[in-house]
């Protein structure tokens, strides 16, 4: 059965010292209402960072959508309003 | 892409284990080695101090150290016996000056020279079968003293041998036990050592001397009566290592790093995201971060078929030269990705090194929260601590 959201954390430099680190909790912080829902893996790199114009790091992956400047918070922001 | 040509078709690999006795914070058996780098020697000297403790500690330091020093400038050994057993100083309890030791010199064509005076005598391991020394008496006259003999045996040792040291420690234990009443024996020991090389025929030096401590420290029902010491030295093929960081600065040549990966014989390290995706990209594999395991300062290792260990760039590089320079034993660090890293250079005789020198322009933001220093700097501090702190080989190309 696929998952409703396929998060995927960037964990390439810029992201992990401007507040990835945090983001490697995500899977022990995830409300109980979203655990059947979420896929969690990780990326060497999104590249987002190279390409002007994509925002702040860290960046994550929901899907198809780029999210920059994540946090926790935000993430499970988006996927309530999803 | 060429790599330094191996010139030595065999290195020599040396370590050593020790249980010191009893409580002893101090141990009384010294094991010492030296590279001479430009003489292509090594040298190594176990010694065995009277007594335990700090005493025995100091008399075996001096032996070693003087028996180092005097072999790495002068190679006869009588002589260095005759200037040690002067030195030493007088127990005051036992009226002697005494400490054994046992001294190997392998030089660049893999000639060996082993001087022994009181030790148990050193085995030498041809494959898994212990092969006997010729060995002659040398005597050694001191002013006013009773003369000693001192053991000499010279042999040329091929790839595969191993040259194992001990300690009495180690062929006494067990001693007054109901199965080894006269102790473990130079015999029994050379068995077990056979039975270790069966059992796994590339065993390490480190594993195999480990493997005959423990096994000393079991025949005394879990105690260490006296010092326990096994030195290993063990002539093998030498072990390469590859690591890749950073993208190539023009990306025509992002194709070379997937021909490395499937080219280089021996083991392979990415260090850096983007790297670790070029390779993917260009040899049609996948990375899989592996989330989970989460040291709080370092991000997450990865795994790529083909390569042995995939870590971010330049943070666990930078954390790498810090284990290296402050000399941690990686073994008694928190499993990372950069211990990781440290681990197989330590394993690895020959490391070559590859530095793509394509910045990524954010990481030069001074906004950014962490001073992130430059790969190539990094890398070149890495490789001199490898070459004079760890007697390693090394090569840096930039790309």
């Amino acid at each position: 059965m696929s998952k409703k959201f396929k998060i995927t954390i960037c964990s390439g430099t810029a992201c992990y010292v401007l507040g990835g680190a945090q983001l490697m909790m995500l899977e022990d912080l995830m409300p109980a209402e979203f655990r059947d829902q979420v896929e969690i893996v990780g990326s060497a790199c999104l590249q987002a960072c190279r390409q002007g114009g994509s925002g702040q790091p860290p960046f994550v992956k929901i899907n198809d959508y780029l999210m920059e400047s994540a946090s926790i918070a935000k993430i499970v922001d988006y996927m309530r309003k999803h | 892409m060429e790599f330094p040509k191996i010139t030595n078709n065999c290195c020599v690999e040396v370590d050593f284990r020790q249980k010191n006795c009893g409580r002893q914070r101090t141990g009384g058996d010294v094991f010492l080695s030296r590279k001479l780098k430009e003489q292509q020697r090594v040298i190594s000297v176990l010694s065995d101090g009277l007594g335990s403790g700090i005493k025995a500690g100091v008399l075996a330091t001096l032996t070693s150290v003087m028996g180092l020093n005097y072999m790495s400038s002068f190679r006869d050994p009588a002589k260095a016996a005759r200037s040690i057993m002067d030195t030493l100083p007088v127990c005051s309890e036992r009226h002697i000056s005494y400490s054994t030791f046992s001294l190997v010199d392998v030089d660049f064509e893999n000639e060996v020279k082993i001087v022994e005076y009181d030790n148990p005598p050193v085995l030498v391991a041809r494959g898994s079968e212990i092969i006997r020394l010729e060995r002659s008496q040398v005597q050694v006259t001191r002013a006013g003293r009773e003369p000693v003999a001192i053991s000499v045996a010279d042999f040329q040792a091929r790839p595969g041998d191993r040259i194992i040291m001990l300690s009495d420690g180690v062929s006494q234990s067990g001693i007054g036990s109901q199965s080894l009443p006269f102790g473990w024996g130079i015999e029994k020991t050379g068995n077990f050592i056979r039975e270790q090389i069966e059992k796994k025929a590339d065993i390490s030096a480190c594993e195999l001397a480990a493997a005959v401590v423990d096994k000393a420290w079991v025949n005394n029902g879990g105690h260490a009566l006296d010092d326990i010491t096994c030195g290993v030295i063990y002539f093998r093929q030498p072990r390469q290592l590859l690591i890749m960081t950073g993208p190539p600065y023009d990306q025509k040549k992002d194709r070379l790093l997937a021909d490395l990966v499937g080219n280089f014989p021996g083991r392979k390290i990415i260090c850096g995201g983007t790297t670790a995706n070029i390779v993917a990209r260009e040899t049609g594999r996948e990375v899989h971060v592996m989330l989970g395991k989460i040291d709080p300062d370092l991000p997450p290792d990865s795994v790529m078929e083909g390569v042995d260990l995939i870590t971010e760039g330049i943070l666990t590089v930078g954390r790498v030269a810090r284990y290296l320079e402050d000399r941690r034993n990686p073994e008694t660090l928190n499993l990372n990705p950069a211990t990781k890293i440290v681990r197989m250079l330590l394993n690895s005789d020959i490391i070559n090194f590859v530095v793509g020198t394509r910045v990524n322009e954010f990481h030069q933001d001074p906004n950014m929260p962490v001073e992130l220093e430059i790969r190539r700097n990094v890398i070149k501090k890495i490789a001199a601590l490898l070459e004079n702190q760890y007697l390693k080989e090394t090569s840096i190309q930039y790309i």
